[in-house]
């Protein structure tokens, strides 16, 4: 590495440039997401949850999706943060819907659809704003996906959505329905504790997102991209294509919509689908799903959002594309 | 703590620093450059990564004696007020099975009959499993609700955990020492050398030619184009002209290909892209594959001299009689991984060089455009080539 000259190019080179710069690019996300969670697992009290949440299910679960807004979060940082947001209170549902709404639903997401898409030309006041066909489409199916999914996970209990390990860490309700007073501990035990499980969040993290870097690399060099040219054309094969595309490629959301512009081959509702899918499922997010929830929640739900998605994209981009005035 | 709770705590600050240590090495090098783009905050937050896993380890290391907020902060519903202490060697075992459920929870824990592995050292003693009422339903007997950072590497048994902390160092230290910092042909040939698609509108401005102009300028308002006169330089007329099926094929494309993005002349050429002191244009081949989708810049450009540095890999459409070669430059929206090659073919009228694949080559030759099965493609009609040393950013960001 320090001493002899750059090794030559190959295919195994590849895969290593294609793995080192997922790696750079997302790593540092991992560490910013896996702090946050210590903090949150040291500083944030369970009780603080309870208050501000809307005791309703279903209803908490709507506003878990539009956070993302205020709270934006990249795909490789929202896993480890909702781990220890569920331990201190926070209802599945409405952990799952963040989880799936935050890396769509998110400012910077927002600017690099309307830029890939060329749609900020297009927008010249309010009354145009409905021009802005992808980027609108993306967000709100995005939403709806992720509140749908948050609405089903809301019908069942903790136990059989996540983990053993992430279970045993959640905050327990005493006999008397209160949570329990811990006892008061020092801003610097607290310090400890966050720093600890903050780096036991991002090694954690890290070994799951590495498995999944691999993997998406290898694809990612490997792989003729002519092929897809052969399967856009069919219209039973576009969809599971692209979105079968959008799982290997791993990409982060605040920049695939670069990659997915360009695609001519493919129509406007394929990209869609690619749009919605890829930052909710992907290879690394697979891997760092299964260190939170059951694994059959994880199979579940690669199918069911493969299939919602898959079903959605073409009617609801035409519903979109209604709104834009020609 | 206990003797495997603190090895496994050095081994994480040790991974953390192996982390931190690759990215600050390839920040500091530069060789991040070969991987993100400037543009953002892309590169620099490699930089802030290695720093703050470097923070977190060290913290971590200097705070290894201290006490730790988690083992006094449990929701255990029970109070904390039992001043038994937990003696040496003696711990819970979370993962043995409690079968029959039948552990006795009013033992006292000197012939504890549990291993959790840690102790409570420098912590608030209190009590994991007795005197107070909770909840036997469930596989463990007991749930402790502490937060002890519970992860793969304390749950697992040894196998599991160096497992995964081989995961997390080998394939990042194999990386870091055998990346050969740029791709190989095979990669690029994946990446879709060869299907490019000309006609591609939605990333029109992104050719320095546009730059100021509005890529709707709409019909209405738009004067007719001025005539192009002919620049009074040295330039040479373009022969092609004189050759009416080529004049044929650099008029508008049929419907639905490239587009009318507003007027454009000569000047308008000049204005915005470097000339050479031989007075060609210099630019790079994505803006010349971009010129595919644009009217006015092709009945500008044609049979104008422009020079392009590129690489170059053998030409595999359209070439049978092998008097084409493929140019390329990568062109990088936020990491290496999502690199695509932007390429037009290099037409030399007659047998092609043969160069090295890969190799840095300026091209230097004639715009023209050619209708090819469904699409305009661009094509430099080269005049000279010549290796030359690769450019400071092997990819285009």
């Amino acid at each position: 590495m320090f001493f002899a000259a750059l090794p030559e190019p190959s295919r195994i080179g590849d895969v290593l440039m294609a793995f080192l710069s997922i790696v750079f690019e997302g790593a540092p996300y991992i560490l910013v997401g896996t702090v946050l969670s210590g903090l949150i697992a040291a500083f944030l009290d369970s009780r603080m949850l309870d208050k501000v949440l809307p005791k309703n299910g279903v209803l908490s679960t709507f506003v878990a999706g539009v956070l993302g807004l205020v709270f934006p979060v990249c795909e490789c940082a929202v896993v480890p943060v909702i781990k220890r947001l569920v331990q201190k209170g926070l209802p599945v549902s409405c952990a799952v819907t963040y989880m799936l709404a935050a890396p769509i639903m998110n400012p910077i997401v927002a600017v690099s659809t309307l830029t890939a898409f060329k749609e900020f030309q297009k927008v010249t006041g309010w009354e145009t704003i409905g021009n802005a066909t992808m980027t609108i489409s993306r967000l709100s199916l995005g939403y709806a996906v992720a509140v749908i999914v948050g609405l089903i996970v809301l019908r069942f209990r903790p136990d059989q959505i996540l983990k053993k390990s992430v279970l045993d860490g959640i905050a327990k309700v005493g006999a008397d329905g209160q949570h329990a007073t811990a006892p008061k501990t020092s801003f610097n035990a607290k310090l400890v504790h966050a720093m600890r499980a903050a780096m036991g969040d991002f090694l954690d993290t890290t070994m799951y997102f590495t498995i999944g870097v691999i993997i998406t690399s290898v694809f990612n060099t490997q792989v003729d991209q002519s092929i897809l040219n052969d399967v856009a054309g069919n219209e039973w094969l576009a969809l599971p294509t692209i979105m079968g595309l959008a799982v290997v490629l791993s990409l982060c959301s605040t920049s695939d919509a670069f990659i997915a512009a360009p695609m001519a081959v493919f129509s406007m509702a394929a990209k869609l689908a690619f749009l919605v899918f890829g930052p909710m499922m992907d290879i690394k997010l697979l891997f760092m799903y299964s260190g939170v929830f059951k694994r059959r929640v994880v199979l579940a739900l690669l199918i069911g959002l493969f299939i919602l998605i898959g079903c959605l994209s073409e009617p609801w981009m035409m519903m979109i594309q209604q709104l834009a005035t020609k | 703590m206990s003797g495997t709770r603190t090895t496994i705590h050095f081994l994480s600050i040790l991974i953390m620093l192996v982390w931190s240590a690759v990215l600050l090495y390839f920040y500091a090098s530069g060789r991040v450059n070969a991987y993100l783009p400037p543009d953002g905050i892309f590169r620099d937050m490699v930089l802030i990564a290695g720093i703050g896993m470097g923070i977190v380890a060290l913290f971590n290391l200097f705070t290894t004696q201290a006490e730790n907020a988690a083992c006094c902060d449990h929701d255990h519903g029970h109070d904390h007020h039992h001043d038994h202490d937990h003696k040496e060697g003696c711990g819970h075992d979370h993962s043995h099975d409690h079968k029959d459920c039948g552990h006795d929870h009013s033992h006292d824990h000197a012939d504890c009959g549990h291993d959790h592995g840690h102790k409570h050292e420098g912590c608030c003693g209190h009590d994991h499993g007795h005197a107070h009422s909770h909840d036997h339903a469930h596989d463990h007997g007991h749930v402790h609700s502490h937060d002890h950072g519970h992860g793969i590497l304390e749950e697992s048994a040894w196998p599991g955990r160096i497992a995964a902390m081989l995961m997390l160092v080998a394939p990042l230290t194999w990386a870091a020492f055998n990346t050969p910092d740029r791709y190989s042909a095979n990669a690029v040939v994946n990446k879709g050398l060869y299907i490019p698609n000309y006609e591609d509108k939605t990333n029109a401005d992104k050719f320095a030619l546009r730059q100021d102009k509005p890529a709707n300028a709409t019909k209405v308002d738009r004067a007719p184009p001025a005539p192009t006169p002919m620049p009074a330089t040295a330039i040479p007329p373009p022969e092609q002209f004189n050759k009416a099926e080529n004049v044929a094929k650099a008029s508008p494309p049929p419907p639905d290909k490239a587009q009318s993005y507003g007027s454009f002349t000569l000047e308008d050429l000049k204005k915005q892209v470097p000339q050479s002191k031989e007075g060609n244009f210099i630019l790079e081949v994505p803006e010349i594959y971009y010129t595919g989708g644009d009217l006015e810049v092709q009945k500008v450009i044609t049979g104008q001299f422009v020079e392009t540095t590129a690489q170059v890999l053998p030409e595999k459409v359209n070439n049978k009689n092998g008097h084409r070669l493929r140019v390329f430059r990568l062109m990088v929206q936020c990491c290496a991984a999502d690199a695509r090659p932007y390429s037009i073919p290099v037409d030399f009228g007659k047998k092609a060089p043969d160069f090295k694949e890969m190799s840095w080559v300026k091209v230097t030759g004639k715009m023209t455009y050619k209708k090819e099965g469904d699409q305009v493609v661009p094509i430099i009609e080269a005049t000279k080539i010549e290796e030359t040393t690769a450019p400071a950013d092997a990819m285009i960001y």
